[in-house]
């Protein structure tokens, strides 16, 4: 007997009872759209963790003003700097596991070229602040020692801002007027495309000495800064270096260990951390959900094979008189649970992929579709279907004829 | 074509044993066409089981074309039944969700015939008991006749040399009781031999041979003189 003649027979008596075939693959549904979401989401989170350590380098705390709250009054993020160049420099004098430090002052403004206008951010900062974000060039070069001490009206900028003020356009030479302050460009970043939350390619970086004498002088006097990025030797001194900023720069500002401090120190690991912390246990969840429901979907696909084996025992005396061997029974009521358990392992990847997609877009979590846990979703509930179909089909097989002929 | 040398089945049940046959000796040729008559209880159900290779015997001989059934693995005697016999059973024993030429095609199926032939073979067969235009119904949509028909169809499909006819005509009225035992005839006429089981004189009379069992032994076995 040809396999297509098998399942020819077996789905005919599958149709003949589709809502019962339909519920009882309802744990292998459940259980193969929990593995296929529990792997995406999985793959998604180590996914974005690369992505974002591409995007914003590795190793990196940043060090931010803050204004201290007063009686619980915030003073707002942007009405006082109270990180200096100063602090810097006490700061990699003192902590051998700092390796550099990229100081940053910013403001949003006004940018005009070729006829064109486009609001973006300027960031004034050395050259570290490419190193330490992981910049890369697409054209042009990044500050020279002369430009950075002398404060050159130099610029380099983002893909966005390219496109807005030079579109596809080389813009190696051209002059930009930022504040009506006329800048050479010399320099374009590769993109990075955007954050959930921003445009990283929507940027303009000029030497911080020129962004300080010629476009925030008023905004951050003296050797005042808006933030520094703090790139650390190895990821293990990482949150050893984080306490021992926080230390030093409560030193330096004259803030006891438990008063309101006037910075913010931002560890980007740890945001990492608990992303994949989140994730990981949403994936053991999930394993455990879709570990619960394959064996109780295995052991309901059991339990209607046993009684469709009791309720077609005539039915397998008559093919067993007509000259079905031990064999054919075996394989077509095994078959028979095969094709329960893969229906039931199609409908759980349709109601994953939904679910997949779901998420990724009302959580705006990235999720990755792996192919293999398509494949795995189909061995699993295969072999569900075979291991848990057995017994009922060798049960049926081990009629004897005239039993099962006689049976009402 | 069938040869039985002191031949006993017993069952055993609980503490007790039943001799279901006791020493029997048969042979039918081919060709044959004999009636087992018997009271419920005389044995004539387990013989034709063990005729029909459905079952086989506790001790004694039984050798079917040149085979020792007796020493037959499960699987020689499902190719036996596939290839050589055919069943009719009194309440038909068609598959409920199949079609009358599906269930004709079963027992093709199983000896692996392809599915041009296997088809070619089940509608030739359901012409001939005369269900030419009856082949897609299901048995529920057939009358017990048409039923009973269809089974016939679904046993000369693999042109078996022996049909074994269990009371074929206990589930039906005597006019198509009739009918069924036309065709019976006619099958016999071509030179297949049938071994019917009944406990009705008129029906056992279209046998060639009757055969009277009780208590699990042969009462009497002779020719049928109005045949």
């Amino acid at each position: 007997m040809s396999i297509t003649d098998l399942i020819y027979l077996s789905q005919k008596s599958l149709r003949s009872n589709i809502l019962r075939s339909i519920l009882t693959s309802l744990g292998i549904i459940i259980g193969v759209s929990s593995v296929i979401t529990m792997i995406s989401i999985g793959s998604g989170a180590r996914i974005e963790v690369e992505q974002q350590i591409e995007r914003f380098g590795s190793n990196n705390l940043i060090v931010r003003s803050q204004s201290s709250s007063n009686r619980g009054v915030s003073m707002g993020a942007n009405s006082v700097n109270t990180l200096t160049l100063k602090d810097m420099e006490a700061l990699i004098e003192e902590l051998p596991a700092i390796k550099a430090i990229a100081p940053r002052v910013s403001l949003s403004t006004q940018i005009v070229a070729n006829g064109n206008n486009w609001l973006a951010t300027v960031t004034g900062t050395t050259n570290d602040y490419f190193d330490l974000g992981n910049w890369k060039f697409e054209n042009g070069r990044s500050f020279e020692e002369e430009e950075l001490n002398s404060g050159s009206r130099v610029a380099i900028i983002g893909k966005t801002v390219q496109k807005n003020l030079f579109d596809t356009d080389n813009p190696i030479d051209e002059v930009i007027r930022i504040n009506k302050v006329p800048f050479t460009v010399i320099g374009l970043l590769d993109a990075k495309g955007g954050t959930a939350w921003a445009d990283l390619d929507d940027t303009v970086i000029v030497p911080l000495k020129t962004a300080k004498q010629r476009l925030v002088a008023k905004k951050f006097p003296g050797d005042q800064i808006r933030s520094m990025t703090i790139n650390v030797r190895s990821s293990d001194l990482l949150f050893k270096t984080e306490k021992d900023v926080d230390t030093v720069m409560r030193k330096l500002h004259k803030i006891s260990a438990n008063g309101n401090p006037d910075f913010v120190i931002r560890n980007y690991a740890q945001f990492l951390n608990a992303r994949q912390e989140s994730s990981r246990v949403m994936s053991i969840l999930l394993a455990t959900v879709a570990g619960i429901s394959l064996i109780v979907g295995g052991i309901g696909i059991m339990n209607i094979m046993l009684v469709t084996v009791t309720e077609r025992t005539k039915e397998i005396g008559v093919c067993m008189s007509v000259g079905a061997k031990k064999r054919d029974i075996l394989l077509q009521f095994l078959i028979e649970s095969l094709m329960i358990s893969l229906i039931g392992g199609l409908i759980g990847i349709a109601l994953g992929l939904g679910v997949i997609f779901g998420v990724s877009e009302y959580f705006k979590w990235k999720m990755s579709l792996d192919y293999m846990s398509i494949v795995l979703s189909f061995v699993f509930s295969s072999s569900i279907g075979i291991i848990f179909g057995f017994y009922p089909a060798r049960k049926a097989a081990n009629l004897n004829p005239i039993d099962a002929l006689r049976y009402e | 074509m069938i040869n039985i040398n002191s031949l006993s089945k017993e069952y055993i049940m609980g503490d007790n044993k039943l001799l279901a046959l006791d020493n029997i000796d048969l042979s039918i040729n081919e060709g044959d066409f004999v009636s087992i008559m018997g009271s419920s209880g005389s044995g004539k159900s387990t013989l034709m089981n063990i005729i029909g290779c459905l079952d086989v015997p506790s001790s004694g001989e039984y050798h079917f074309r040149n085979n020792n059934v007796s020493t037959l693995n499960s699987n020689k005697l499902a190719e036996l039944r596939n290839k050589d016999i055919g069943f009719v059973f009194q309440n038909f024993n068609l598959l409920p969700r199949l079609n009358a030429q599906e269930n004709v095609v079963l027992p093709l199926l199983y000896s692996g015939k392809n599915l041009k032939e296997r088809n070619q073979l089940a509608i030739e067969a359901l012409e001939s008991v005369g269900l030419k235009d009856r082949v897609h119904h299901r048995p529920n949509q057939l009358s017990g006749g048409q039923q009973q028909r269809v089974s016939i169809a679904r046993a000369i499909a693999g042109s078996p040399k022996l049909i074994l006819a269990d009371e074929p005509t206990g589930a039906l009225d005597s006019k198509t009781g009739l009918e069924i035992m036309k065709i019976l005839n006619d099958l016999n006429a071509k030179g297949i031999t049938i071994v019917l089981v009944t406990h009705e004189d008129d029906i056992a009379n279209y046998g060639s041979r009757i055969i009277k069992m009780k208590d699990g032994k042969i009462l009497e076995d002779k020719k049928n003189v109005n045949n």
